[in-house]
């Protein structure tokens, strides 16, 4: 027996379609690389790319804008990268254009375990300014690791099923957990656990931008990888199967990515709202459902999405700022709405 | 070759242990009636279910032994129809399990009369017009390993291929089958409703009841009227014809 067939069907993608994915991937990386430019222009502290190269940049305003802004500007790209990416895998894996990230229970683990930190511990130093990081990070760790253990437990067409009703019975949980705690809460910690809840990128500091930087680029690199399995999923388990995919692999990459990222992410900044519901969606009405291309463009229209809208929240009303999670929820509501009733669902 | 060494499920739903092979260049067909384990049977040649007993095995080998990937290189299925998760265009979707190149995916298209609807979301396809893309992208699957590997043959494994298709397309399709099973060297193995159908088209026949394989051979063989009125507990009457298995149709 040939055990060293190659994975039929990878040599035959046409030119046309290589062009369009090369021409849509790179204007998109190139929105983002303006975007970027923008964002680290404006506000109170900017640096414009022009001021850099003429030398204008004070070493005042230079440390400020290392110390503050480039790490809230990294931030911003991976935590937008990983948000829709993840929506689409999540969107894939279920054959679902209404699954997310916090479908699996990560965000309101998460959640719960900050409300833990900031109502039963107030004051506590024991990790300094990354306190609320460390309970985000080990709610999300938790519920990854319940999820992935059902992931790997189960098989067959049932286990979709299963990680979606785990996903549900967690959410349910954590959210009684939250009430319970708000309910015991100060009013100061109310404010500060209502913040968190609507995400921002305001916190974010080197320490905790080192850790998105180490953790959430190789959970996008298992995504990708997994592009054309999850192209193949979409016939259904049996046929998927019968086409060459390994139906308990992918689950156990994508769930693990997915946690280990997102976790990461809702660690980080809070709960974004509606990126990794709206990107995938608005996508998928104009390049097609091929994960190939939908993933990564996913990347990096969530990259651009969250570091525009997150200079928008910075420059709206300034010199406050809004959490970005709350302007993301604003924009993008209304905008599935009109999406939804043009009548152009497409899938 | 497909080969079955008292293979079956134990499981429910449960398999009898079943002998048996499918050679290239023959079509055979599963009969039977409702929850016989025609699609267990079937899922179970495709090694989606692990048979529980003796081995299935493809040109010698377990399939289970078999990689995923090397797999898909030798045998399609084409299950009852599932829907796609999301609106795939026609012609992404025939060839998202392997790509022969443009004009082999022309000319299967062109076989299932399905040229004029590449551009169409399949979630805007009728049934029929559905089941024909299925077989289509079956079809590529198998066309795409050919093309690497310069080889004939292959196991193309099907579920009910004609159930929403017009009588014309019924036709069509059963003799597309039979010819890529004789000028391809495939082994096609088909679920079958209409006995008629595999009567006229399938090389043998195998009717199953009960999770058990109750007759095994050629259709003249294997479709008698008294035998096939008791399995399905039909009223049936019976139009012979010369040195072939007769027509059946319904009593009034």
């Amino acid at each position: 027996m040939d055990m060293s067939l190659p994975r039929a069907g990878v040599g035959g993608v046409s030119r046309r379609r290589l062009t369009r994915r090369f021409g849509v991937l790179g204007g998109l990386l190139l929105a983002l690389l303006l975007g970027l430019a923008w964002a680290a222009a404006s506000g109170s502290l900017g640096v414009s790319p022009v001021e850099f190269v003429a030398g204008e940049v004070t070493a005042m305003d230079w440390q400020v804008w290392w110390q503050l802004r480039l790490p809230r500007l990294l931030l911003g790209v991976l935590v937008g990268a990983m948000l829709a990416g993840s929506g689409a895998a999540m969107q894939g894996l279920f054959r679902n254009p209404l699954a997310d990230p916090t479908l699996l229970g990560l965000a309101s683990g998460a959640g719960l375990c900050v409300a833990v930190w900031v109502v039963l511990f107030p004051g506590s130093d024991v990790f300094g300014l990354y306190g609320q990081f460390v309970a985000g990070f080990l709610g999300a760790l938790g519920v990854c690791l319940l999820v992935f253990g059902l992931a790997r437990r189960r098989s067959g067409s049932g286990a979709v099923l299963t990680l979606l009703l785990a996903g549900l019975a967690i959410n349910t949980l954590a959210g009684a957990g939250g009430g319970l705690l708000a309910f015991l809460a100060s009013d100061e910690q109310l404010r500060q656990l209502s913040l968190w809840g609507m995400g921002s990128l305001a916190h974010s500091l080197w320490g905790a931008t080192l850790v998105a930087l180490v953790l959430v680029p190789p959970a996008l690199i298992v995504l990708l990888r997994r592009a054309r399995d999850l192209d193949l999923l979409q016939l259904g388990e049996a046929t998927a199967h019968a086409a060459g995919l390994d139906g308990r692999r992918l689950r156990r990459r994508v769930v693990m990515a997915t946690s280990l990222g997102v976790g990461t992410c809702v660690a980080v900044s809070g709960i974004i709202g509606f990126l990794g519901l709206l990107v995938p969606h608005c996508l998928r009405l104009w390049l097609g459902p091929g994960h190939r291309l939908l993933l990564p463009a996913s990347m990096l229209g969530g990259a651009l999405l969250l570091v525009v809208a997150d200079s928008l929240a910075r420059v709206l009303a300034m010199p406050a700022e809004m959490p970005v999670g709350l302007l993301t929820s604003l924009l993008g509501g209304p905008y599935f709405l009109y999406l939804l009733l043009r009548g152009r669902q497409g899938c | 070759m497909l080969s079955l060494h008292h293979a079956g499920l134990i499981d429910a739903p449960s398999l009898s242990p079943l002998h048996g092979e499918v050679t290239p260049g023959e079509v055979l067909a599963i009969v039977g009636p409702n929850g016989a384990g025609k699609t267990t049977l079937l899922t179970m040649l495709s090694g989606f279910r692990h048979s529980q007993l003796g081995p299935v095995t493809l040109d010698g080998w377990s399939l289970d032994a078999w990689t995923p990937e090397a797999l898909a290189g030798r045998r399609a299925l084409v299950a009852q129809f599932e829907p796609t998760g999301f609106d795939w265009p026609v012609r992404d979707l025939v060839v998202l399990s392997g790509d022969p190149g443009e004009a082999a995916v022309a000319e299967i298209m062109g076989q299932l009369e399905l040229a004029c609807l590449a551009e169409r979301g399949v979630s805007s396809l009728s049934g029929g017009e559905r089941q024909r893309v299925m077989v289509a992208r079956a079809l590529c699957q198998l066309a795409a390993a050919r093309r690497d590997h310069d080889r004939d043959g292959g196991l193309l494994l099907l579920d009910e291929p004609t159930s929403a298709l017009d009588l014309g397309q019924q036709q069509r399709m059963m003799r597309l089958l039979r010819r890529l099973a004789v000028e391809r060297r495939m082994a096609v193995v088909c679920v079958l409703h209409d006995l008629n159908l595999a009567a006229t088209y399938a090389d043998r026949v195998w009717l199953m009841a009960a999770g058990k394989r109750v007759a095994n051979g050629t259709p003249r063989q294997v479709l008698e009227t008294d035998r096939l009125a008791l399995t399905y507990r039909a009223d049936l009457m019976a139009l012979d014809r010369e040195g072939e298995s007769p027509w059946l149709a319904l009593r009034p």
